[in-house]
């Protein structure tokens, strides 16, 4: 690995942090930009990614403690990297807002995944079911952030890590 | 043709999410937590002199009047060394300066606990009465 890329996953997983942390302090439940950044870092520097993705999440787990919903960040973005990976030669920002949406969509079905495990299906169901609200929310969130900030941040982007 | 084409894909997209969202939304009115009732049944009535009586049921899992009353709001006070004092009861205030104030009872009984410590039973009747002269 490049010392280039080693400073870009660093930079990169940083400014992932700074930006859920400082998004935590609004009032917008499931209000975000991480999977917006995990789409574009996806499609401007590839595998590098999971190295970014795998530093936020253990950062993360520093600073909001070792809790179940710390699994489920050991697999969701992962999840939405991989259908990145799937999809990467698509350009358009509408395809993208819809992944993001429909991820966003699927965000409490997924993370019920270890409630299912634990507690079976009743506990599963009632975590999913009582999460929809917020996941209606985050879709729709998702949806209208990548359609406005996409194309903005993977021009940015792509042009900082080409030249 | 091909940019028609394209603008029909992503209209269906969008419709296709947007349906995903109703589709959603409408399994979580049909499976929600529903509010459970309380295992009390506990009877109010309000009487006010010259004005209809008022009847309300209430479910509640409350141990005392004070928390049953709260939970439906039907009660507004003020805490004093002596406990809690009713000033209103649904919204109608009594006025001290007419010397009114609001009685509560058990079943026409008097009752000598303040409303914090009147304990509730399945199936009690209550009935708070503003009265007027000290």
């Amino acid at each position: 690995m490049k010392i280039k890329d080693v400073v870009i996953i660093g930079m990169m997983s940083a400014i992932m942090v700074a930006i859920q942390v400082a998004m935590a302090v609004l009032p917008l439940p499931n209000v975000e930009l991480i999977s917006l950044l995990i789409i574009v870092f996806t499609l401007v520097f590839g595998y590098k990614t999971l190295y970014i993705i795998y530093i936020f999440v253990l950062l993360e787990g520093f600073i909001y403690g070792f809790h179940l919903w710390w699994i489920n960040y050991l697999y969701v973005w992962t999840i939405l990297f991989i259908v990145t990976i799937l999809f990467r030669r698509k350009s358009s920002p509408l395809f993208w807002a819809i992944v993001s949406g429909v991820y966003g969509l699927s965000f409490g079905a997924l993370c019920s995944i270890p409630y299912f495990l634990t507690g079976g299906i009743p506990t599963g169901l009632a975590y999913w079911v009582s999460g929809i609200p917020f996941d209606i929310i985050h879709a729709i969130s998702n949806f209208l952030v990548a359609l406005i900030l996409l194309r903005p941040i993977y021009k940015l982007l792509n042009i900082l890590y080409i030249e | 043709m091909n940019n028609k084409k394209n603008y029909t894909k992503s209209i269906l997209a969008v419709v296709i999410f947007a349906a995903l969202i109703i589709v959603l939304g409408l399994v979580y009115n049909q499976f929600k937590p529903k509010a459970v009732k309380g295992s009390k049944e506990v009877t109010i009535e309000i009487i006010i002199p010259e004005e209809e009586t008022k009847e309300y049921t209430l479910f509640t899992d409350a141990d005392y009047l004070r928390q049953a009353l709260d939970e439906e709001q039907l009660i507004e006070g003020s805490d004093s060394e002596y406990g809690f004092f009713i000033t209103g009861v649904n919204g109608r205030e009594a006025d001290g300066a007419k010397e009114e104030w609001w009685c509560i009872t058990k079943d026409g009984e008097d009752v000598f606990t303040g409303v914090d410590e009147t304990p509730i039973q399945d199936g009690d009747k209550f009935e708070l009465t503003l009265m007027i002269g000290f």
